[in-house]
């Protein structure tokens, strides 16, 4: 069975006294079937004051309450600072301080580096390890001059340091972990640091190690490194001057081997290894011109870093590109035609690519047209939409549509009622985007084709025109029998605006149909205050869809005794409509409406209780401070970040000095 | 805004559990987010709690609640996947049983079937093992799924090229006939095997026709919460004669979990053994 005794006791917590409940809660904390635990820890965060499990921890008794403690300290975050850094202030055992660290870590407020700090140096490595650990997590720059010290001592010392000094990504930490470039140990986690510093200078030094090393492990990860620092500086001079020591290089034998052999590596999971992105980074752009082909490959799977790197390192290989365009495969063909700038790929290059072989490559080229509006290119483009497969439809429509409208007068091939419904799509997709009256009549006539999406698309393609024929159209369309299309032409109607659409809207409020909780909504959106007295009225009799619709509505009109008509709605049976009711008081909270939300903020529904933070929130903080402090422990973590947000860039120590 | 949204969000994934039992937390928001662009496209869903709305209060919400579990239950699945489990049946669990079975069927539930690969393999399974002439009452396979639409799939038994990917040419002949790109499970194959559609999250639902001897769930715990999790097993249990067998996936655990359930090893891997149960 459910271990129900446990979870039976912990459901009642919230009915129980506080003597009660801190037994109830503490007997779970031990329960033996994890998922109790779990929700006790939960409860824990929510009931339990911070200095008390902080007590909890020190107990070296009993290890099992000691770990729902921590956990529970966790779940409490910011809220748990201030007990956890008194903790670090006063004498404390090396243990307690390891899990405070610990705790303080995973909580995140960067302000307790400061606290952090003197922990740096303290006797017990363990305890000092997880002060570095900490304080590499809050990338706490005002560490590295300590950190570096450290890099002197104790072996697990020097490691975590060489870490944290990585996820700092201070450039004062770059000469000192170069420096263990030979160190047999450090070696590598130093050059994995290196490579997160932002510093393209370590590129020199990192490619002189790719050149020179000869021992794997290190060379694969100064590779890593170089490419991090490649990926993130791609035009930066050293980082060019990086990679053309590189590229002097490659024919020696043992690196081409080791770039060839990580590009062609099989990966077992999804989606290529870091090693293997690394080497076609560099492959790619220093170049190794034997693995230039493949590492392209890889990196189209892997990154967006293809385009980058061809259109940075491109024009200082134009002979090698150009001949991969002339003799490569299909995919390289279509990354380059792609991707290559146009000084390495000229227009007419780019213009032949339509007739390629290959679809791929003819899709790629349509991708890199539409930008650039040539009008030469219209005529092929609407070739291929006319006659491609489904990946050049979709290019070539995208490329058509980047056209100025003036260009695309061919498209009328695209157009005629007879064509099949997926090019009229398509090709209505491109009218719209490009907007203008071209084809008018042809589209007026698409809006009554037989197919549904045509019908709808024509309505999109038309809705941004004044033409005095478009709107009657868009209302007749209301009563479309394919449901998707009166929901369209309601969007597109509200999208246009206008008096006339407003009254339109108006009108279509008395009809109760299944339209007409979308025109609610969009009178909502539309904020029309004149709706605001025929939406109340509206409410008591219509549907509950249309309920919800008409308190959303009204929230967003904004009309003038909306917070009586929302406290109103808060006594509804209905659990949707209190939200509804809540989420609107939320957002137009004042002084006024915290008795309000001090109800809501105990209510038993979770999403009540965040709409009630969000509502506090926007109060004075002297005011609402206590309720959100309650909130920020809340059992649902939705609400607890909700009510932390309200003390956004206030260092969690002095959240509750004012309470 | 975005704190606006992950309330949304959460409305929505809740109420997903609440009646599916799958847990879109975490990470596995973005995939849900990426599921329902169409549905929210098509429904003109500017936002999660629009769909959300839909959902709980529109007058076709049952027609969106069924589109719903469709879009989320579109897990591939591939025959003699996990193969094992069912040369565990075969050569342990059927023994086992060696005295009820002159009296009556084996019976066996697949939860969570999706287009019938799974009970399908176990038949095949079965009758490549020779197991049809040593129990004289045959067997009961039932399986069920969440999803209508797999379910006609895997009543059709025609499949395309991906649901073979573990079988090989000599396997295909033997098992297969050729339909354009498809293949389709010979008739004798399917004998035996009664599918319906269930939603293993919902309590009410019946959980087959009988007490099985082995439940077969694998990989669809790992989708579901803890809530739904639990109260499955100890369906599970209840639907299992005292003594028979629940297989799960590799990277799904029981040990530790349910009193319902005891942990043995049998075949070489893991298998949970339902307690003795009054029913």
């Amino acid at each position: 069975m459910i271990p129900v005794a446990g979870a039976r006791q912990l459901a009642a917590v919230h009915d129980m006294d506080e003597p009660g409940r801190l037994v109830a809660i503490l007997a779970a904390l031990e329960d033996e079937a994890p998922v109790v635990r779990e929700q006790a820890v939960r409860y824990a965060a929510r009931y339990l004051e911070p200095a008390r499990l902080v007590r909890l921890v020190a107990n070296d008794e009993r290890a099992v309450l000691r770990n729902g403690a921590i956990a529970a300290l966790e779940r409490q975050g910011p809220c748990a600072v201030p007990p956890l850094e008194m903790v670090l202030a006063g004498p404390v055992d090396a243990e307690l301080a390891m899990f405070t660290l610990q705790v303080l870590t995973r909580v995140a407020d960067r302000h307790s580096a400061a606290a952090i700090l003197p922990f740096l140096h303290h006797a017990n490595a363990n305890v000092a390890q997880a002060a570095i650990e900490a304080l590499g997590a809050f990338r706490a720059s005002e560490a590295v001059p300590d950190l570096l010290a450290l890099m002197g001592g104790n072996l697990w010392l020097q490691l975590a340091s060489v870490n944290a000094l990585g996820e700092i990504g201070d450039a004062r930490a770059a000469g000192p972990l170069l420096e263990l470039a030979p160190d047999s140990l450090l070696a590598i986690p130093a050059l994995q640091a290196l490579g997160k510093l932002p510093a393209p200078a370590v590129a020199v030094p990192l490619a002189q190690l790719v050149c020179d090393v000869r021992e794997p492990a290190s060379r694969e990860a100064a590779l890593l490194a170089l490419a991090d620092v490649v990926a993130r500086n791609p035009a930066d001079p050293a980082v060019l001057h990086a990679l053309s020591l590189v590229a002097g290089a490659a024919d020696e034998p043992t690196l081409l081997r080791m770039v060839q052999g990580a590009v062609a590596t099989v990966d077992d999971a999804p989606g290529p290894s870091r090693l293997r992105v690394a080497a076609a980074t560099i492959a790619v752009s220093a170049p190794v011109a034997a693995a230039w082909a493949p590492a392209l490959v890889v990196l189209a799977e892997a990154t967006d870093l293809v385009g980058i790197l061809l259109r940075t390192t491109g024009p200082r290989l134009v002979p090698l590109i150009v001949s991969h365009l002339r003799d490569g495969g299909p995919r390289v063909r279509s990354l380059i035609v792609e991707f290559a700038s146009a000084e390495v790929i000229p227009p007419p290059l780019l213009l032949g690519a339509l007739r390629d072989s290959h679809a791929l490559v003819r899709a790629a080229a349509c991708r890199a047209l539409g930008p650039l509006q040539l009008a030469e290119s219209v005529v092929p483009l609407v070739e291929l939409l006319k006659a491609g497969c489904d990946e050049e439809r979709a290019a070539a429509a995208t490329a058509l549509a980047c056209q100025p409208s003036g260009h695309i007068a061919p498209l009328a091939e695209c157009l005629a009622p007879s064509d099949e419904p997926e090019l009229l799509c398509h090709a209505l997709g491109v009218l719209e985007a490009t907007g203008g009256q071209l084809h008018l009549e042809r589209v007026l006539e698409l809006a009554h084709h037989a197919s549904a999406p045509v019908r709808r698309a024509a309505l999109r393609a038309l809705a941004g025109l004044g033409d005095r024929r478009v709107e009657p159209l868009l209302l007749r369309a209301l009563a479309d029998v394919d449901p998707e299309v009166p929901a369209e032409a309601l969007e597109l109607l509200v999208q246009r605006g206008g008096k006339r659409t407003l009254d339109n809207l108006m009108a279509l409020l008395s009809v109760s149909d299944s339209l007409r909780f979308r025109v609610i909504r969009a009178l909502g959106r539309l904020r029309v205050a004149r709706a605001a007295p025929k939406l109340e009225a509206l409410y008591p009799d219509c549907p509950l869809h249309e309920q919800l619709e008409v308190v959303g509505a009204l929230v967003l009109i904004a009309a003038p005794g909306l917070r009586d008509f929302l406290r109103a709605r808060l006594s509804e049976p209905n659990l949707e409509l209190r939200r509804a009711a809540a989420r609107g008081l939320a957002g137009l909270a004042g002084t006024e409406d915290l008795p309000q939300l001090a109800s809501l903020a105990s209510d038993a529904d979770w999403n009540v209780r965040n709409e009630a933070a969000r509502g506090l929130a926007r109060l004075p903080l002297e005011e609402s401070r206590p309720l959100l402090l309650t909130l920020a422990r809340d059992v649902e973590s939705v609400v607890a970040v909700t009510a932390r947000e309200a003390f956004t860039g206030e260092p969690a120590r002095t959240w509750a000095l004012s309470s | 805004m975005t704190l606006a949204l992950d309330a949304e969000w959460k409305l929505l994934t809740d109420l997903i559990e609440e009646r599916f039992g799958l847990s879109f937390t975490g990470v596995r928001r973005d995939i849900l987010a990426s599921r329902l662009a169409p549905r929210f496209r098509s429904l003109q869903c500017a936002n999660p709690l629009e769909y959300y709305y839909h959902l709980k209060s529109h007058p076709e919400r049952d027609r969106e609640l069924a589109q719903l579990a469709m879009t989320l239950t579109n897990n591939e699945t591939y025959f003699f996947r996990e193969a094992h489990h069912f040369e565990c049946v075969a050569r342990h669990v059927i023994p086992s049983l060696n005295g009820e079975l002159h009296a009556r069927p084996l019976r066996i539930l697949s939860a969570g079937c999706s287009s019938g690969e799974e009970p399908y393999s176990l038949v095949m399974t079965l009758q490549a093992m020779g197991l049809e002439a040593h129990l004289p009452h045959g067997w009961e396979v039932e399986a069920c799924d969440l999803n209508p639409a797999r379910l006609a799939q895997a009543r059709d038994g025609a499949y395309e090229e991906t649901s073979l990917r573990n079988c090989d040419e000599e396997t295909r002949r033997r098992y297969f006939t050729r339909d354009g790109t498809r293949f389709v499970l010979r008739e004798r194959h399917r004998a035996g095997v009664r599918f319906f559609t269930c939603n293993l999250a919902a309590p009410v639902m019946p959980l087959g026709t009988a007490r099985y001897d082995v439940i077969l769930c694998r990989n669809l715990l790992i989708y579901f919460g803890e809530t739904a999790f639990m109260a499955l097993i100890e369906r599970f249990a209840r639907a299992l004669v005292p003594g028979g067998y629940l297989m799960l996936g590799h990277s799904e655990s029981l040990i530790d979990r349910s009193p319902s359930f005891r942990a043995m090893v049998l075949n070489g891997m893991v298998v949970y053994q339902c307690s003795a149960n009054d029913g």
